[in-house]
């Protein structure tokens, strides 16, 4: 059985906890978050003919108060960061984590997440400046369900040929 | 001589070519003499290596290089120790004087908890049980202590990768029925790390320091750290201190066998599989204190059961003795109390009860002063007759002796005459005196007697007058009696009738005992 840690990063209020309420059943309640700062959950996925755990470690959102604690990310296979499409703020923050995250744990596959894309008409986030960091990207809407199973497919596929090329022969 | 001859003209030959050989090769020669000494000069090649060395064992990161080192630095390591310890000593004492700091406050705790439980326990009703078990089966009191006073179960193990939260290996005890049915331990595992985690961040920042118990109610979750994994137990109850060695111990094992695979865990759980035994050996418990009671209840009742039965039929008989004892001591009271009777000798044989005294005909029937519930067949007596000086004894018998002389006495009368005769008047003082005697010796034991003058007469003459007569003749005699000095409350005049046959059978001189008038005295004791 093979288990991946995955962390759910972002701006306060991008909609991290809806995507994960999306994607899986939970047991503990959402006052985790609030209290110890993280919230997990479970997924089982199926990408090819390999079946992937994956632990969604829903981390609480940062803001100018509360930082990101970064030693939650300890061990993750790989992260989400999610940016609200109706604000801009959200995906500076997004790329300022992703440097943080990749000085803290070196480089880790990750996908960014352009969420509340039922709101398209209201977002202030350009599809141009998006593009030119070149990183792999979804819209998702957590309320209307679209696009939020493709991306954690897509993540788990890439944390899979990470894990492929590790167990390559080195000698 | 020859060969110097050839060898001049060796040198002479390779003249030119040595010059050939330098023109072409000048420059190159010179670095091939500079590249020749560095390989031959071990010291240079020293410093070669030494230039590249570090970069070289990062490269060869693998296992192969650490396989290769580890002898030497085996080796190395006690070189070091046998030729200055000190260095090493000092180099690990800040690791290992926390560890021991931490080892001997945890060992002082455990025997703080059992020490405090032992205090609370020793004066029940289950420490007596206790330390009946301990005698019987020979083991020392504080082992069966806590063999008996800890219940708890271990009913989930949860082997945890520690970086990153994943669960590597999970076991659980098969669950009981009351027990809550098991959550995602995956999910459990990952919010253990992560609980374990905040509370490093909210309570101290030193890195070794780890969150170790955790506690709600009934259940709490035991704790052991290595360096890249966690070993966590879901305890039922109270768990003990050794629980915590025990689980400390599997996770060395652990670490030490599966390091490789724990260091370059990349989510792939099959490697673990392997370390099932291990972390069910740690699904320990104490059995429930009810389950062991329903087992041993036979046995319980044969404990305590017969000698409580024995106690009790040894109490009741003893009580029983005590009060057939007192009974028996009370009768011979009694009997050595009563006027007339001396008890000169009184023993329990057996069953029997042996009396052995003197005894006034007169006094009280010993057989009546038996309490309720001594048989006269459990008592032998042997008397000795005697005559008591006893007052009231002495008194009884003086009535008697009058009385049987009262009796014999008795007027005679002519034929049909009731005049008490001349020469019988001598009986009316004689007798008188004896009632006054009688009276006065019932008056002192506290009776009343009455005396019967009883009228008789012979079969001659008719029936009518002869009644007529018998009673004027019983009349008269106490009339006498009474001018005499007798109370007359105490004589009652009667007219006895004699069988006529008796009378009319005796010849005439004797036909004077009909015509009498004879005493007999009623209400002696």
């Amino acid at each position: 059985m093979l288990k991946k840690k995955i962390c759910m990063v972002g701006e306060f209020g991008v909609g991290k906890t809806s995507l994960v309420r999306r994607f899986v059943d939970s047991i503990f309640s959402e006052r985790y978050l609030t209290t110890v700062g993280v919230k997990i959950d479970r997924k089982d996925v199926t990408v090819g003919s390999a079946s992937v755990t994956l632990m969604l470690w829903d981390l609480a959102g940062e803001d100018e108060l509360t930082p990101l604690n970064l030693s939650h990310l300890r061990g993750a296979s790989g992260y989400i960061l999610v940016v609200d499409g109706c604000r801009a703020s959200s995906l500076k923050k997004a790329v300022e984590l992703q440097q943080r995250i990749a000085e803290r744990l070196g480089p880790l596959p990750f996908v960014l997440v352009l969420n509340k894309a039922d709101l398209r008409d209201l977002w202030e986030v350009k599809d141009t400046v998006v593009s030119e960091y070149g990183w792999p990207t979804f819209e998702t809407s957590a309320k209307a369900g679209s696009g939020v199973e493709e991306m954690f497919l897509a993540l788990a596929a890439s944390l899979l040929s990470v894990n492929a090329a590790a167990e390559d022969p080195i000698e | 001589m020859p060969t110097d001859g050839a060898g001049k003209r060796a040198s002479s030959d390779d003249q030119p070519l040595t010059e050939l050989r330098a023109i072409l090769l000048g420059p190159d020669r010179v670095a091939w003499d500079a590249l020749r000494q560095r390989l031959e000069n071990p010291s240079r090649r020293a410093e070669d290596v030494a230039g590249v060395l570090a970069e070289a064992v990062r490269l060869r990161s693998d296992v192969k290089l650490r396989r290769a080192l580890q002898p030497l630095l085996e080796e190395a390591l006690q070189l070091s120790v046998q030729s200055n310890p000190r260095m090493l000593a000092d180099a690990l004492f800040p690791i290992f004087g926390k560890a021991i700091r931490k080892a001997i406050t945890s060992e002082l705790d455990g025997m703080l908890q059992a020490l405090s439980q032992t205090l609370e326990q020793s004066f029940s009703w289950r420490s007596i049980e206790w330390r009946w078990e301990s005698f019987r089966t020979g083991k020392p009191y504080a082992e069966i202590v806590v063999l008996r006073s800890l219940l708890y179960r271990v009913e989930q193990v949860f082997l945890i990768h520690r970086n990153s939260g994943l669960l590597l290996e999970h076991v659980a005890a098969p669950p009981e029925e009351a027990s809550p049915e098991t959550k995602d331990p995956e999910m459990i595992s990952g919010m253990l790390t992560a609980i374990q985690d905040f509370v490093h961040d909210s309570v101290s920042g030193a890195e070794s320091e780890n969150l170790e118990a955790i506690r709600m109610g009934d259940v709490g979750v035991v704790l052991a750290y290595g360096p890249d994994a966690i070993l966590a137990g879901f305890v039922r109850g109270v768990a003990p201190r050794k629980l915590s060695r025990v689980f400390q111990d599997a996770l060395d094992g652990i670490e030490q066998k599966k390091a490789e695979a724990l260091r370059a865990f990349s989510g792939d759980t099959a490697e673990f599989d392997s370390c099932r035994p291990r972390l069910e050996a740690c699904l320990v418990g104490q059995g429930k204190a009810e389950k062991r009671r329903s087992g041993s209840w036979t046995a319980r009742l044969l404990l305590f059961g017969v000698p409580a039965l024995l106690l009790l039929a040894l109490v009741g008989w003893w009580i029983y003795s005590a009060a057939i004892e007192r009974r028996w001591s009370d009768f011979a009271h009694r009997l050595a109390n009563e006027p007339g009777i001396v008890l000169t000798h009184a023993e329990r044989r057996g069953s029997k009860f042996v009396v052995r005294g003197l005894r006034d005909p007169l006094a009280a029937d010993p057989a009546s002063l038996l309490p309720a519930g001594l048989g006269l067949s459990n008592v032998e007596f042997h008397w000795e007759e005697y005559h008591s000086l006893a007052p009231r004894l002495a008194a009884q018998r003086r009535i008697s002796e009058l009385k049987d002389e009262l009796e014999k006495r008795a007027f005679g009368f002519t034929t049909g005459s009731a005049q008490i005769l001349p020469e019988e008047r001598f009986l009316v003082e004689d007798v008188g005196s004896r009632m006054l005697a009688l009276s006065q010796a019932a008056t002192a034991l506290g009776k009343t007697i009455r005396i019967q003058v009883r009228g008789n007469h012979d079969p001659v003459g008719s029936e009518k007058f002869n009644s007529a007569l018998a009673r004027t003749r019983a009349e008269n005699v106490r009339l006498a009696l009474i001018a005499f000095g007798v109370p007359s409350d105490i004589l009652i005049a009667v007219r006895e009738d004699l069988e006529k046959e008796t009378c009319g059978a005796v010849a005439e001189e004797e036909r004077m005992v009909c015509r009498s008038a004879s005493f007999r005295v009623v209400g002696v004791p």
